[in-house]
């Protein structure tokens, strides 16, 4: 069993034994708590670290820093109040390009970087278009619900959601009448955000869509016209009754496909992006998260598995545009102008507020190409560089004068840990460390590019 | 690395050309800088934005409708570049009229769909889908045709936005990410300059991607570090050919389109591997093509602009011998009203012509001249469906199948030289 051999994952994911797998990692010799396995931790239920946070993360084991990361001691509430209300000032404008630079902010200084990263990934799997919906204060009410259930219940997310003014503009389903049901939202809730394709039938979608008549958003809000409901008898997924709309998403959630669909893609955010689990790795999961849908409860027994502290986790996944520059900036200690981060993530293929298509962003391998290596390498420069665009807020010769490393190499390896803690192979550690040393305070920010600009930091 | 070459790079350092060098040990280049099949085919796609006036593109003067239809916008006989003796180009398209003459320049007749919208917004939807009419449109023609691609991370960037504001509809994709730049330096690795700490950062930028690693069985770091030693040569590619070739050589007329065009031209002969470039000019607001008002001298201007810049980017790539290797396409939401609307412009119509330009063209006018009789919207009906165009350029240019993209029934037009 893979359990007893822990430097490379097994060739074959049907060997890991499901019961070892999500069992707590106990720290012993041969797996020890160490600063790689620290980073780890901040690279997947946050965005990055900075040295502090390894070093109380090393002090205090995974236990409590897991526990502290899904439930910080911060007035989280009153910080995302704040935040709210900055949105709701800038939502007058008719464009998604005023709210970015405050979800970026968000992200950069919360004290609760899981729950933003959380959002972030149900804006993925919920995910609409700004630009189609044409409402600013809507787009950012979205996000607040997304927000608000993020770590809290997908039951309830899944029923705000299914009634939101702004996922049903996204869907066409603005004014859904008795004579024209729309079938667009009901095919997302069963492809894309609940069962997953062949779980369903058309059928299904045509009888749950009359279930969802009635509804109308008009002027932002969204309102219930009786007469416009098809009170008539449906068959929906094997059920047959006078289903409403709060009927087909307590049917959805009743469907085993459900529970499995979001563990996958839960694992995909947590675990790897590598393999796809068996079914044998999935189902206790599937099993226990359908009883409550406790986001929050799911989200921790991954990051406290053994197999999330394993090689098969380790560095299988690759880091979304936000989850690059924000590892960036977090190791550095500042934020960065946030207005110009949203439009230059937009060009590593992740526009907040604006994801693809209705899937999301497909994230893994297709956020590489050549053409965005090349962007991630020069948007990394721009953010280090001493003066525009990002205006040399990002300062490494101080953090590592900080932290106790004042001459050159001792810093640039300083570097080294707190980007990858030390993680890279001889070769690559030499081609980082081996060139003529000048002018310090320019040499570190060009040590600092290189580090960001490696394969392995693309890796989370 | 050998001692010969440390050597080399400590002696290059200092010139520019050498610097770039420097960026590319050759072993990296033997690895992924195989030159590209110089069959490679590329497209160039310009939106005409907010509506092209194809009646005053290519005028039919001896029609009397035509005449009387616009009274202030009508351009006569002695007016027009005349085709045929029915037929002629605005006065502002020289630059057209000359690659006509060449037989680089088709203009494709009386193109539109059925049913035409006749807003902008609903119209350029129809047209950067080719889903018209549908609702729930997720991604565009072009992001549909690479998401076909079977290699996804094969080239640089299978296709690229030039200059735009907004990201076109028609590039969105579900996995591929499409680019978006404004200059081709936007596809140089910054850091490259010529300085002896800057060539020497850059060379540990490449020096520390290149090592592969060894004790890792990860195929993701695989994946990334392949795609950066890639984009790095890539990078050097263009770099030289920026160096090489001053700005706006070729002799391109300063104007924003003939800007973009250059930028495509270097793209292009950087051997970048991209198939689609996309570029735009015009828009709804002033200075556009949406002339509702006061049409004539503004129309003329964005006219005058479209052709010299194309004009001078068919002799450029001529010059270069890349012209056999491209066909650019214009195309536009819709044409215009044949009736001037009482204050000196047109309204919103339907059919217009779209033109292709390229080296392996048959040139010359495709279809007829559609009827003054029959509209459509105020404007000529159509009597090719744009989807027929956009099979051509995928069927019998690119070498997509375009099937899968546009659906059945969208025959490609005879448009080639066999």
């Amino acid at each position: 069993m893979f359990a007893q051999n822990e430097t490379k994952p097994p060739p074959d994911m049907k060997t890991i034994d499901p019961q070892w797998a999500w069992s707590p990692y106990q720290p012993d010799t041969r797996r020890p708590w160490n600063l790689a396995r620290a980073g780890h931790l901040y690279r997947r239920a946050a965005f990055g670290a900075d040295w502090n946070q390894l070093q109380r993360t090393l002090d205090e084991g995974p236990r409590r820093t897991i526990e502290r990361l899904l439930a910080p001691q911060a007035d989280v509430a009153a910080f995302n109040q704040q935040f709210d209300r900055y949105e709701t000032s800038s939502a007058a404008s008719n464009s998604t390009d005023a709210l970015r630079p405050w979800w970026l902010m968000r992200m950069m200084q919360s004290p609760h970087p899981l729950l933003e990263k959380m959002t972030l990934f149900w804006h993925g799997h919920f995910a609409l278009s700004g630009a189609k919906v044409k409402n600013t204060r809507l787009m950012s009410r979205y996000v607040q619900q997304l927000r608000g259930e993020a770590l809290g219940r997908f039951d309830s997310m899944l029923t705000a959601l299914s009634h939101d003014p702004a996922v049903l503009l996204d869907r066409d389903a603005g004014a859904n009448r008795k004579s024209k049901p729309c079938e667009h939202a009901p095919r997302e809730l069963m492809a894309g955000t609940c069962l997953g394709n062949g779980n369903f039938s058309e059928k299904d979608i045509q009888e749950a869509a009359r279930a969802f008549t009635g509804w109308f958003v008009l002027k932002g809000q969204v309102r219930f016209i009786p007469r416009e409901y098809d009170s008539d008898a449906k068959q929906i997924l094997g059920e047959r009754g006078n289903f409403n709309d709060t009927d087909v998403v307590r049917l959805l959630l009743k469907q085993p496909a459900t529970p499995r669909l979001l563990v996958r893609k839960l694992y995909r955010l947590l675990i790897s992006e590598t393999d796809e689990p068996s079914d044998a790795i999935v189902e206790p999961l599937a099993q226990s998260f359908a009883a409550e849908y406790d986001i929050a409860a799911l989200v921790g027994l991954m990051l406290r598995s053994n197999l999330f502290f394993s090689p098969v986790a380790y560095r299988r996944r690759i880091k979304s545009p936000v989850e690059f520059t924000l590892g960036i900036v977090k190791g550095l200690e500042a934020t960065v102008p946030a207005v110009r981060l949203g439009r230059d993530l937009a060009d590593l293929g992740q526009n907040l507020y604006e994801p693809p298509t209705s899937a999301g962003w497909p994230g893994g391998r297709h956020w590489i190409n050549p053409a965005t290596s090349l962007a991630r390498a020069n948007l990394a420069f721009a953010l280090l560089s001493p003066k525009k665009p990002y205006e040399g807020k990002l300062d490494p010769m101080a953090v590592a004068q900080k932290h106790g490393h004042q001459t050159g190499e001792a810093a640039e390896r300083f570097l080294l840990d707190l980007f990858l803690q030390g993680d890279v192979e001889t070769t690559v550690r030499e081609a980082v460390l081996k060139h003529k040393r000048s002018e310090p305070s320019q040499e570190l920010r060009r040590t600092a590019h290189i580090i960001v600009s490696l394969p392995e930091f693309q890796l989370a | 690395m050998s001692p010969t070459r440390r050597e080399f790079l400590k002696t290059s350092v200092g010139t520019a050309a050498l610097a770039s060098l420097a960026t590319c040990p050759s072993s990296l280049t033997a690895a992924v800088g195989a030159r590209r099949d110089s069959g490679d085919k590329v497209l160039v796609i310009v939106e005409l934005a907010g509506g092209n006036d194809g009646l005053n593109s290519i005028i039919p003067f001896e029609d009397d409708i035509y005449g009387r239809s616009r009274t202030t916008l009508r351009l006569t006989r002695k007016e027009v570049l005349k085709i045929n003796d029915q037929l002629g180009f605005h006065p502002a398209l020289k630059g057209f009229r000359r690659i006509f003459d060449e037989g680089h320049l088709s203009v494709l007749q009386g193109v539109g769909y059925p049913k035409p919208n006749g807003g902008h917004d609903g119209a350029v939807m129809d047209w950067h889908s080719a889903q018209p009419h549908q609702t729930n449109r997720q991604t565009g023609w072009v992001g549909r045709v690479i998401d076909s691609r079977e290699q996804l991370d094969s080239d640089f960037a299978p296709a690229v936005v030039v200059g735009q504001i907004n990201r076109p509809f028609c590039l969105n994709a579900e996995r591929t990410i499409v680019p978006s730049i404004n200059s081709s330096r936007d596809f140089v690795l910054r850091s490259a300059g010529n300085t002896e700490s800057l060539s020497d950062h850059h060379r540990r930028l490449v020096e520390s991607a290149e090592p592969p690693r060894t004790e890792s069985d990860n195929p993701l770091l695989d994946i990334v570090r392949k795609n950066q030693l890639s984009a790095y040569s890539t990078s050097r590619r263009i770099d030289e050919v920026i160096q090489k070739i001053p700005a706006m050589e070729g002799h391109y007329p300063q104007s924003l389109l003939a800007g973009k065009l250059h930028t495509i031209s270097q793209l292009i002969r950087a051997e970048t591997g991209i198939k689609v470039f996309f570029t735009g000019f015009g828009g709804g607001g002033i200075g556009g093509f949406d002339n509702h008002a006061n049409q004539r001298d503004n129309h003329a201007a964005l006219l005058r602009q479209l052709s010299e810049s194309v004009a001078a980017f068919v002799d450029d790539l001529k010059r270069q011998k890349l012209l056999d290797r491209v066909v650019l396409m214009t195309f536009s939401e819709f044409g215009r009203t044949l009736k001037e609307n009482g204050r000196k412009g047109t309204g919103h119509g339907s059919a217009a012509p779209m033109f292709l330009a390229g080296g392996k063209l048959k040139g010359g006018l495709v279809g007829e001249h559609p009827s003054l009789t029959e509209l459509e919207n105020g404007g000529p009906k159509h009597h090719t469906d744009f989807r027929r165009v956009y099979a051509t350029v995928l069927d019998n240019w690119l070498g997509f199948d375009s099937r899968p993209v546009l659906g059945d029934g969208f025959a490609p037009l005879d448009v080639f030289e066999t």
